[in-house]
């Protein structure tokens, strides 16, 4: 009697890991390739989604060598060898195989082949399950594409940077050499037309005209003036040749500094000076100072005709987290539409009857401040004052 | 080539190695202002200033001994400044001798060679006349009126 019971809780129990073994078959079935092969890989059982993926009838794939007609070529030998030896060995193999359809169109399942071994603990059947894995295969492939061309114009870059280093390096000793010449070969004559004058000035100053004395003076003064442009512009040369000396700057000293400079110039001036507080840059010192002079000296020299001059000198923090110094004056300004010739070599906005300069200045600031990786712009406008401002990059905490 | 005339080298102690004829000229009308033009002796190429200096080549028998300054001219043909410079600093009885480079060049590669070899002063020619004019009679005066040369002033033999 109690054994009969015994055996109706087995039976019962057996019914319901059935039942439970049904559904989990329907559910794999509703979304997975499932697939029974013998020993030899030949195929025992195909589900729905294994005829519907891989176009063959179940009738066309019974009975047939899995290897025969889905296999695509693409494993190595290895690949393979490796899933039998596991496999036969009675463990779980799983892996990404590409398989071929009946039309030929590949797909990639994610595979998990699980050996059922019989009496004699040797594989009986293959139970392989696997899941359509091509689109995300697909972009794989596509984005190894695109990372390997990535990787081919990098190198096409690397090199074409070599090659225009190069080129640039030669550029610049060539500048190099010129600049050399100009400061030997330029300046002699100028040197002689300068001194030739006076000792003529001197010899015949008392037989020449007022007019000839002018002529004389003018001859002078334009030879001054031609050797202040070939200063500057050796000036401009050499910012971009020589090696940045980064070191922490005080702006705040530096420009109290340079304001003294200014002392005796500005001695007759009304200048109100207003001077707000200012950051340390990590940068050249004295390329800071040139800035700074040229900057200051600028604001100074197109006040010139404001009774009530004021020349404020401020910082401010850009988005990015860079220092940004602006020199402020409400003096001649600018025209707003040329603000972006102002940086170039020679030009002006001013006629020099109006305002000294050789129009290098702002050029060799932005020189200046490129190199230190900032950035240079101006806003102003006719007889409203101008601002001048600069960025110099944070301090990067290098390892 | 010529024979210098001999006599013209007496009561030179300056020597003006200056290939450019208008520097040279202004150089000399500089120094008249400090009444020392008629101390100098200016020979045009660094081949002349050294065969002054040996007593050779045209300069063979020439009156006085080593000059109480030299000024030279960086740049010139044949042999230049710099060369110049070597010759005088390596030789035990020339290498007393003042050098004062005078150079129209600012750049700094010839400022670092000079003073490598020895050379006691570089000035860059000012542009400017009036400033010329001052820096030479300056070096004039402080060479050949106030510094007192380690030597006695004239070596008669060499």
């Amino acid at each position: 009697m109690e054994r009969l019971t015994a055996r109706k809780q087995a039976e019962a129990q057996l019914q319901q890991a059935n039942a439970k073994l049904k559904a989990w078959a329907q559910a794999l079935n509703s979304f997975a390739i499932v697939e029974e092969t013998d020993p030899q890989g030949r195929i025992t059982y195909a589900n729905d989604p294994f005829c519907r993926i891989s176009k063959y009838s179940r009738e066309e794939v019974i009975g047939r060598d899995h290897r025969d007609i889905l296999i695509s070529r693409i494993h190595p030998l290895e690949f393979w060898k490796k899933m039998w030896s596991t496999i036969r060995n009675g463990k779980i193999w799983r892996g990404e195989i590409q398989n071929h359809a009946k039309d030929g169109t590949a797909y990639w399942v994610d595979t998990v082949i699980v050996p059922l071994l019989g009496r004699d603990e040797k594989p009986e059947t293959y139970l392989a399950i696997g899941f359509v894995i091509t689109e995300r295969k697909l972009a794989e492939e596509e984005w190894k594409r695109a990372e390997k061309e990535i990787q081919d114009l990098n190198t096409a870059l690397e090199e074409r940077v070599l090659e225009r280093t190069a080129q640039l390096k030669a550029a610049n000793d060539e500048l190099e050499a010129f600049s050399y010449s100009v400061s030997h070969d330029l300046r002699a004559p100028l040197r002689h037309v300068s001194g030739f004058v006076e000792l003529l000035e001197r010899e015949a100053e008392a037989s020449l005209s007022e007019k000839s004395l002018r002529y004389l003076s003018t001859i002078s003064k334009s030879a001054q003036r031609m050797g202040e442009l070939i200063d500057d512009l050796l000036t401009f040369a050499r910012i971009g040749k020589s090696d940045l000396q980064k070191t922490n700057v005080s702006l705040a000293a530096l420009v109290q500094e340079v304001l003294g400079d200014f002392q005796t110039a500005t001695k007759e001036r009304n200048i109100v000076w207003d001077i707000q507080l200012l950051p340390t840059v990590h940068a050249d010192p004295a390329l800071m100072r040139q800035v700074l002079v040229n900057l200051m000296s600028n604001a100074v020299k197109f006040t010139s005709a404001r009774a009530g001059a004021k020349i404020e000198v401020g910082s401010s923090s850009s988005p990015t987290g860079d220092t940004v110094i602006f020199i402020r004056d409400n003096g001649a300004g600018f025209d707003p539409r040329y603000a972006a010739k102002l940086f170039g070599v020679f030009q002006r906005l001013h006629s020099r009857d109006e305002f000294e300069g050789t129009g290098i200045g702002l050029a060799n600031i932005q020189r200046i401040i490129l190199r230190h990786g900032g950035r240079v712009w101006a806003e102003g406008i006719v007889d409203g004052g101008a601002t001048f401002s600069f960025s110099i990059p944070k301090q990067r905490t290098e390892a | 080539m010529n024979t210098a005339n001999i006599e013209d080298t007496q009561g030179k102690n300056i020597l003006l190695v200056e290939d450019d004829q208008r520097d040279a000229e202004l150089t000399l009308a500089a120094l008249e202002e400090q009444n020392l033009a008629d101390q100098v002796f200016v020979v045009q190429d660094g081949s002349q200033a050294l065969d002054y200096l040996y007593h050779r080549g045209k300069f063979t028998g020439r009156a006085g001994g080593n000059p109480i300054l030299m000024m030279l001219d960086l740049k010139m043909p044949k042999v230049d400044g710099l060369e110049v410079l070597k010759v005088i600093k390596a030789d035990e009885h020339l290498k007393h001798i003042p050098v004062v480079m005078l150079t129209s060049s600012r750049e700094t590669p010839d400022l670092h060679e000079c003073y490598k070899h020895g050379v006691n002063a570089y000035v860059v020619k000012p542009m400017d006349f009036t400033e010329f004019k001052k820096a030479v009679s300056q070096l004039g005066i402080f060479w050949a009126a106030i510094n007192h040369p380690p030597l006695p002033e004239a070596k008669w033999e060499l």
